[in-house]
């Protein structure tokens, strides 16, 4: 299928309720209030972003970047949320809104990420579109299994995809 | 103003006085030049005065009484200042009549203190224009200019050729609309100083108001005259602004006295004669051709004036030419094409011309021959559908720049069908696309294939107003009666019989859904969109696809597909399958705001106001940029009842210093205020929305008010068209919906509280009966609360209404003290117990007399009339209304009811039968009721009313009502009646059909009937709660 025609746009105080939307319509969780606080007053377009077709928001990706555990003073982009509507699937829309976001790493390789080492987020046991999205697209590789990551959903674990930048 | 208190302050002191030289003499200091320092000291009060430095104006008067304490014109003017002082605390003018209260007192008593001194002021020295003229400025301040214009013409007794005094009266002249007065003394100015272009100008402005357009002219030829040529053929060399401000006002100028020509016509156009000034004009306008910037004004006058001499030939090129400009997407100008393309008559093309809403033309004004379409479709899309190769268009292109300005080359008129039609010239204009929709017969299959591929283009697209904007296409005929009828009032009562010489076939757009279920293009359309829906869930395709190629379509296409339908299900008040439609729309994308506000329409419209406003004002939170959607969101929380929460929610776009309702008043935020007046009213509160009506009343005083500044700016920057439609906006000003809304808001209480007495006294007791009981329910609740609030807590369960200043009009930038915090304005009357306090009789009166004046064409203004004419008891008047209703629509239920009770009051009445009223009363009334005897009138309506399948439920709720009141049928005739019609009526809102069902109740219908009916309402509002 053709792929859709999509622009970006921030998400801000003022229409963080479609990202909310988005989500609901999109996730079987439901993400708590100080999520979409947070959303609300974050500054970085680069990360978290709407799409937009035909004028309106039909996905979005929320990303930040976070320390990694492991490896103290070294960073890595974690994705939160990335959905698209029902409706608009298989338009290439979320494999923009990724790739968005690595384009962006890659300009700031050396800039501001250049402690930033990989990417990675966490994806239900049974979401196998999610790991081939990624894993074809994108070269995620899946990593170890998180139990009962998740309280309200059946299966509550998942897997780490992650991806190494550098 | 200011200037004007200067040359007359020198002339006085420098102009010297005789009558009295004695220095000792108390009464001396009063009519004697001062002494040179006091002098001095007089000319800079005035010069302070102009300046606006009031404390040292102040200052140096007080200098000047201290030796003189009864120097007239020292007084006067210190008097002036304290009134500018005042109405700078207040912040604007209008402080003097809004009624005194605690934050005004301090500015109450200057202006008091103002008054006095100045007529104090003015009894020292009677004989001095200056006093006269600061008395004036005085009653100039406080509106009232009937006596400012008294107190001017008295200044000019005494000082004749006062150039300053003069331009005063003729700006208050020309405001209050006395154009004699204001054509003298615009004459006499024009004589001291007739080497003023201005002054010239204004004179011919007078003469052309006053209704005298050939002197206008020929004083206009007078004075460009006297103007060396050189000034108006100078388009060379364009070096500064000054350039070209003189060749554009050349330009108006011309075009100006154009437009008195044409106004030089009598008023019998279809008479040759009556032409003459049109066709001077015509002439005219090729002479001014040269020193004419505006072409497009150019060209629109000539073809109007072509259009209504008959030279359709030459209009034809005209409009052409007007197109090439780039006036192909103005639909007035297609209409005057089509009206010379179909040679119309005078009366047609000027109905066209004056019709200049939206996308109406000839074709959607009245039904065309197949002849005509024929021809139009001809001129607009070619015979045949050969495209135009872009070389020819080309060269035409050429040959019509290098054809002399004037004169259009003659090649057009032809090449335009040669090549296909305007389509193929103005491949871009999509008014033209729209304008074939109404060209081709709805029944045609070239129709279906046009609208086909209209709605799939905007579908695509994703245009939200795609319904609307096909619903215009939605025509049926109707019969009018032709503008040239008399237009006659009821009081030399004609009767009026719609004979066919005396109506016309005219399109109207239908509205009802019971017209637009009939309709053939909704029909159409329905049949359409559903197959759009079909095709595009079943492969994404339409079923003959226009876009070939271009696919899959995206995700939105569907989407407005539904959306479309959705739109067509709440014209046809299908309100159900809307919501079901709508839903899905929302489960698709629901981040799309459009979707939310069409929700809350069907919604509402199927009786569920509550939830309506919950979900429009969740689409609103979608998007907190989006002032529509918020606005929206107002809107119906207001009709929901909800106040305070809409309150919060405009208050996100209004600026925060002030209080939000003093905000919305500054801006003159019209509908708010409207749509809160109605809110409040339906929950009784009565004198809070007198007052807010009431501030819609003030702001159209003010706009009036505002003309002001134009009087003397227009005629300086020689925009005299311009000022001509303003003068005539101005004098329109009372007959706009939003006034005549604000009007009947102020009449309809009024005349509730005369009717109910005990309200007005009593603490607010609402009239419960005419309330159905879970109306009831909620206002005895509301009231109740009230009563808690006050008791508790003086008011306090009211916070969002408490701090509206109506009164209070902050114009602080005028008063160049915007910097000083501003004393805060409280709201002396928030309760509007002023306004309740007033004359209901009178002031019902005075509002239904402005509307019946400036809106007479609104059938409801005469419904008031005769409701306020009727409680006072005058019959004629009352009578005169009817016949006015009659005349507007003799169908209207509101007419019907108002016979019914006329003839009533009229039986009950002593009738003493000498005086010349009951006289004229007892011949004519007989006129509107058929020369029937009430009983068998009413009769005669139900049978009509019966044997009409359709007719509106308004008409059948007051004929029911009459025929038990006249005990002409039975309460089960009136039950079967409402029944039988299943409610497929016009007029159906869930509002009329809550009366219908009180009605049955009141006239004690039985139960299994009640339940039917609601069973009934329930059918066609399926989300009406409580009934």
């Amino acid at each position: 299928m053709r792929d859709l025609y999509v622009d970006f746009g921030m998400i801000n105080a003022d229409n963080v309720e479609q990202l909310r939307k988005i989500n609901q319509s999109c996730f079987p969780l439901t993400y708590a209030d100080s999520f979409y606080g947070d959303m609300a007053k974050n500054k970085d377009e680069k990360l978290c972003k709407f799409a937009y077709c035909n004028g309106f928001a039909v996905g979005a990706i929320c990303a930040r970047v976070e320390p990694m555990p492991d490896r103290p003073g070294r960073n890595r982009i974690y994705i939160m949320t990335l959905g698209v509507l029902a409706a608009y699937r298989d338009r290439g829309i979320g494999s923009k809104l990724v790739t968005s976001v690595l384009d962006h790493f890659e300009s700031e390789k050396d800039g501001k990420m250049s402690n930033v080492d990989e990417i990675m987020l966490h994806v239900q046991t049974s979401n196998t579109d999610a790991m081939k999205f990624y894993g074809e697209k994108f070269g995620f590789e899946r990593g170890e299994l998180v139990e009962n990551y998740y309280k309200r959903i059946d299966p509550p674990h998942c897997y780490i995809l992650r991806k190494k930048l550098r | 103003m200011i200037s004007g208190a200067s040359t007359s302050a020198s002339a006085s002191s420098g102009g010297g006085r005789s009558d009295d030289h004695s220095n000792g003499n108390p009464q001396a200091g009063q009519n004697r030049p001062l002494p040179k320092k006091e002098s001095d000291l007089f000319k800079n009060v005035v010069k302070f005065y102009e300046s606006k430095q009031y404390k040292k104006g102040l200052k140096n008067a007080d200098a000047i009484l201290k030796r003189f304490p009864n120097h007239g014109e020292t007084l006067c003017m210190k008097g002036l200042i304290v009134n500018a002082m005042a109405s700078a605390l207040w912040g604007g003018e209008g402080a003097g009549n809004g009624g005194s209260g605690g934050g005004k007192e301090p500015v109450v008593d200057k202006k008091k203190e103002a008054v006095e001194l100045v007529k104090r002021g003015l009894m020292m020295d009677m004989r001095s224009h200056v006093c006269w003229h600061v008395y004036g400025l005085l009653h100039r301040s406080s509106h009232n200019y009937a006596e400012a214009i008294k107190a001017y013409k008295q200044a000019l007794r005494i000082d004749h050729d006062n150039l300053q005094i003069l331009r005063d009266m003729g700006l208050l002249q020309i405001q209050m609309r006395d154009v004699a007065g204001f054509r003298e003394t615009r004459l006499r100015i024009l004589t001291l100083r007739p080497n003023s272009k201005v002054h010239w100008l204004t004179y011919a402005i007078a003469l052309h108001i006053g209704g005298d357009p050939s002197s206008a002219a020929s004083v206009l030829d007078s004075y460009m005259d006297t103007v060396s040529d050189d000034n108006i053929n100078c388009d060379h060399n364009l070096n500064s602004i000054a350039d070209f401000q003189r060749i554009f006002e050349s330009s108006e100028l011309a075009l100006y006295k154009n437009m008195i020509l044409s106004d030089m016509t009598t008023s019998n156009d279809n008479d040759k004669d009556g032409l003459k000034g049109i066709e001077k004009a015509l002439n005219h306008l090729d002479a001014i051709h040269d020193i004419v910037v505006d072409k497009t004004g150019w060209l629109s006058a000539r073809l109007s004036y072509q259009l209504h001499l008959g030279l359709f030939d030459s209009a034809e090129k005209t409009a052409i030419e007007l197109f090439r400009r780039g006036s192909t997407e103005d639909h007035r100008i297609h209409g005057a094409y089509m009206c010379a393309l179909l040679k119309c008559d005078g009366n047609t093309c000027r109905e066209v011309l004056e019709r200049s809403a939206g996308t109406c033309t000839l074709a959607t004004l009245r039904p065309l021959s197949d002849e005509e379409r024929a021809i139009l479709i001809n001129a607009y899309f070619g015979a045949s559908t050969i495209s135009a190769s872009t070389s020819k268009t080309e060269d035409n292109e050429d040959s019509h720049i290098t054809c002399n300005n004037n004169g259009i080359s003659d090649s057009w008129g032809k090449s335009v069908t040669m090549l296909g039609g305007l389509a193929s010239l103005f491949p871009m204009s999509v008014s033209i696309k729209r304008i074939r929709l109404t060209l081709l017969p709805p029944s045609s299959r070239e129709f279906k294939l046009a609208i086909d591929t209209y709605c799939q283009q905007q579908i695509i697209k994703g245009v939200p107003s795609l319904g609307s904007d096909l619903s215009s296409l939605y025509l049926m005929e109707i019969r009018l009666k032709k503008p040239q009828c008399p237009s006659t009032s009821g009081s030399n009562n004609q009767e009026y019989i719609a004979s066919e010489e005396l109506t016309m076939t005219r399109y109207a757009v239908a509205k009802d859904p019971v017209d637009v279920k009939r309709n053939e293009v909704y029909r159409l359309l329905v049949h359409l969109v559903d197959s759009y829906i079909e095709s595009l869930s079943c492969n994404n395709t339409f079923p003959d696809d226009v876009t070939a190629g271009e696919l899959p379509h995206a995700p939105s296409t569907l989407l407005w597909a539904w959306y479309l339908r959705a739109s067509l299900h709440e014209q046809a008040g299908e309100y159900s399958q809307g919501i079901s439609l709508i839903n899905k729309c929302i489960d698709h994308t629901p981040t799309a705001v459009d979707f939310y506000e069409l929700k809350g329409r069907l919604l509402e419209s199927g009786g569920d106001i509550q939830q309506a406003a919950d979900v429009v004002d969740a689409g609103r939170d979608l998007d907190h940029q989006d002032r529509y959607i918020n606005n929206q969101a107002t809107k119906t929380l207001l009709r929901a009842g909800r106040i305070e929460e809409a309150s919060r929610r405009i208050s996100l776009f209004t600026r925060h210093e002030a209080p939000v309702e003093q905000n919305l008043y500054d801006m003159q935020c019209t509908w708010y205020e409207l749509e809160l007046a109605d809110c409040l009213k339906m929950k009784g509160e009565l004198g809070r929305s007198l007052r807010k009506y009431m501030a819609v009343i003030k702001h159209y005083e003010d706009f009036h008010e505002d003309q002001f500044d134009f009087h003397n700016y227009c005629i300086r920057k020689v925009t005299l068209r311009s000022y001509c439609k303003l003068l005539k906006f101005e004098d329109e000003l009372w007959g706009l919906p939003h006034y005549c809304r604000a009007a009947e808001g102020v009449i309809s209480i009024h005349l509730h509280l005369i009717d109910n007495i005990s309200m007005s006294q009593t603490d607010e007791e609402l009239d419960y009966s005419e309330m159905t009981p879970a109306q009831r329910k909620k206002a005895k609740n509301m009231a109740r609360k009230k009563k808690n609030a006050m008791t508790s807590g003086g008011g306090g369960g009211d916070s969002s209404g408490g701090k509206d200043g109506v009164s209070s009009k902050n114009n602080s930038e005028s008063n160049g003290n915007k910097k000083k915090s501003k004393p805060h304005i409280i709201d002396e009357d928030p309760e509007g117990k002023d306004l309740l306090a007033l004359d209901h009789l009178q002031e019902a009166m005075k509002f239904a007399a402005i509307l019946v004046r400036h809106a007479p064409k609104r059938i409801s203004s005469w419904a008031l009339q005769y409701d306020v004419s009727i409680r006072r008891c005058k019959m004629l008047l009352a009578m005169q209304a009817l016949f006015k209703m009659k005349y507007i629509d003799s169908d209207d239920h509101r007419l019907f009811s108002r016979i019914v009770d006329f003839s009533k009051k009229m039986s009950s009445r002593i009738n003493l039968g000498h005086d010349a009223p009951e006289q004229v009363i007892s011949s004519e009334f007989p006129k509107l009721v058929n020369f029937l005897s009430l009983p068998d009138f009413v009769r005669m309506v139900v049978d009509r009313v019966k044997a009409d399948s359709s007719s509106n439920l308004s008409k059948v709720i007051a004929v029911l009502r009459a025929m038990i009141s006249t005990k002409v049928g039975s309460t089960a005739e009136a039950s079967t009646l409402l029944l039988e019609s299943q409610l497929n009526l016009r007029g159906l809102t869930l509002d009329t059909c809550r009366e219908a069902l009180a009605l049955m109740k009141s006239i004690g219908s039985d139960k299994q009937n009640k339940d039917k009916m609601i069973e009934l309402i329930i059918s066609k509002f399926p989300f009406a709660k409580d009934l």
